[in-house]
């Protein structure tokens, strides 16, 4: 797993991706904090974070598309497979590369906190717990969009599939809250909610049933990635 | 060292491969012989454990490629058909990557020291592995599969598309690994396999066709009982002395060179040679020899002749024979091609179109 973890990092910022995803995160977020806080002189935060979850809906296809698909395409997934590495030390290993960058994007956010804290008292616990809650809802986002680069070869298909699975996430979400009567079709788009169970920490409520929620579709989007590998030795 | 038993591949209802059995002892070296599409690729495949087999059972150094996987695949060294490289890596970053990814335990750098001296990469260990030529790409594909110094080497056609010096280099790099390891090379160049290999496995829609040593594969390939003759003289009379001669077996007419010159090719019984008697035949009926050219048969050839008598000849049949000849028992006689074009173009594989335009633009 270290080795596929070394090489990703490595392969991230050998390419423009790494410092496309970062540049983007960054720009787009530090100009609405700018505008959102800086030039109204607000010091709560919180409200920037479901913007990230904006965010990463656009980029995080940027830093999954090729994680399988190029290794497919290169038949580099035939090293990778034929390797002692099990086919969890290989997932595992793309994710946490993955996951390492989306966190050094959210480290350069840190900036905020601390501007805020030059010119007021902020609401750290809020600040903190909007920060766990981000990290574990990118988590989920990138592994979403690992499993459907395992799905094709092509980088280009699977950024326009994770996008369009996100978009298709934020809709449900919008259309559950507002249109949505019955009561089991919005329990099973819940499922999916990856947007409006955001909601509680946007509100600087740590809710632990959406950390497990967040934490839970990740696992089944690894196991789900590990499977649609083993599944091509069987095809 | 592999123990390969009723392997059997299905890709939706087409079987890859069909029940093969084949066993390869350790420090052997195997060629796997076969067209594009007869299974090679799939069969070594399921060797190394990238896929799974729908039915039967791979042993590598007695264990199991499903249930003792891990184990397995450090034994084994693979360079697939496309050599999995990464174009962005340095040869260092690469083959430091395949260490840690292998697991090996041999000390780093003095490991992957000699790794790249094994294979010539030494020159080149810096540069970007995109920037390098095929040949050194193959290399570097070599140099990965070594590392961890595994018992097993699978190589896929490991010089498919280099050029003849290239080809050359690495067939002579593949002869050293093999002195110390057990090898299995897959390619469809007969050759090749000859030059490498201490027996071949000779594999064709699945199924395995002959099992032999190179030696006796290349008897039977030998030429001298296939011939291509010009002569000149009465098409008819030439034919009968030909079809007399003892040991011929089919005669072919191909198409008009000169003013009544005309090619033929003349197949005879396996171990025969019928140059001296035709040579004498034909000078005594005053038709003029204007040339005469011992005709490789083709692996194309082979595999006809191998699957002729029924597409799923098992091994045991087949054993020691790619033996079983392939040449019709009574003489026969083909007419010339209706077409203007050569005998060579009409009606024989590629190598041989190959060997008549070459000594043709000599000519």
């Amino acid at each position: 797993m270290k080795a596929i973890l070394k090489r990703e990092l490595r392969a991230y910022f050998t390419s423009p991706i790494g410092y496309a995803f970062l540049a983007i995160f960054l720009l787009v977020m530090n100009l609405t904090f700018y505008f959102y806080n800086v030039k109204n002189s607000f010091a709560d935060i919180s409200a920037l974070f479901p913007v990230i979850l904006l965010v990463f809906m656009v980029i995080v296809p940027i830093l999954t598309m090729r994680q399988f698909s190029e290794e497919f395409k290169l038949r580099t997934d035939q090293m990778l497979l034929t390797s002692p590495v099990g086919v969890w030390g290989i997932v595992m290993g793309k994710f946490l590369a993955s996951f390492a960058v989306l966190l050094l994007a959210l480290v350069g956010t840190l900036t905020w906190p601390l501007i805020v804290t030059m010119f007021s008292t902020p609401d750290v616990a809020s600040i903190v717990g909007n920060y766990a809650a981000i990290t574990f809802a990118g988590a989920a986002f990138l592994s979403l969009g690992l499993f459907i680069s395992s799905l094709t070869e092509s980088q280009v298909v699977a950024a326009i599939t994770t996008f369009s699975a996100f978009f298709a996430i934020f809709l449900l979400d919008t259309a559950s809250a507002n249109y949505i009567s019955i009561p089991w079709v919005r329990t099973v788009v819940g499922w999916f909610s990856l947007f409006s169970r955001y909601d509680s920490f946007s509100r600087g409520v740590f809710s632990l049933a959406d950390v497990l929620f967040y934490l839970s579709f990740c696992g089944v989007f690894l196991f789900l990635t590990t499977r649609a590998l083993e599944k091509k030795r069987w095809s | 060292m592999i123990e390969v038993s009723g392997l059997t591949k299905l890709y939706g209802k087409k079987k890859a491969v069909d029940s093969i059995s084949f066993t390869v002892g350790e420090g052997e070296v195997v060629g796997f012989l076969g067209p594009n599409g007869a299974g090679k690729s799939t069969t070594m495949n399921m060797i190394t454990g990238y896929l799974s087999a729908t039915e039967g059972s791979i042993k590598v150094g007695g264990l199991d490629v499903l249930d003792d996987a891990a184990l397995v695949r450090r034994k084994i060294g693979y360079l697939p058909e496309q050599p999995p490289l990464y174009m962005d890596m340095t040869v260092d970053e690469y083959l430091d990557f395949a260490y840690d990814l292998k697991k090996a335990s041999q000390p780093r750098s003095a490991h992957l020291a000699e790794v790249c001296k094994m294979v010539g990469l030494e020159s080149v260990r810096k540069r970007v592995i995109g920037n390098l030529s095929k040949g050194y790409k193959q290399r570097v594909g070599l140099a990965q599969a070594l590392i961890g110094n595994p018992e097993v080497l699978i190589l896929d056609e490991p010089t498919v598309g280099l050029d003849p010096i290239q080809i050359i280099e690495i067939r002579n790099m593949i002869k050293e690994l093999g002195k110390e390891r057990t090898v299995i090379l897959s390619s469809h160049i007969l050759p090749e396999v000859q030059a490498i290999c201490e027996r071949v496995l000779v594999i064709s829609n699945g199924v395995i066709v002959a099992d032999d040593t190179p030696e006796h594969l290349s008897s039977l390939l030998s030429g001298e009982h296939r011939l291509a003759l010009r002569i000149a003289g009465e098409k008819e009379k030439v034919l009968d002395i030909l079809s007399g001669l003892p040991s011929v077996q089919r005669v072919e007419v191909g198409a008009e060179r000169e003013l009544g010159v005309f090619d033929y090719t003349v197949e005879s019984a396996v171990g025969s040679d019928i140059r001296r008697g035709l040579f004498f035949a034909l000078a005594e009926a005053q038709c003029p020899i204007y040339m005469m050219k011992p005709l490789d048969l083709s692996l194309e050839d082979i595999f006809l002749k191998l699957t002729a008598d029924g597409d799923t000849a098992s091994p045991a049949q087949t054993e020691g024979a790619a033996a079983g000849s392939p040449i019709p028992e009574q003489p026969s006689v083909t007419p010339p091609p209706e077409s203007a074009e050569t005998p060579a173009a009409a009606d024989t594989p590629v190598e041989e179109k190959a060997a008549l335009e070459k000594e043709e633009s000599a000519q």
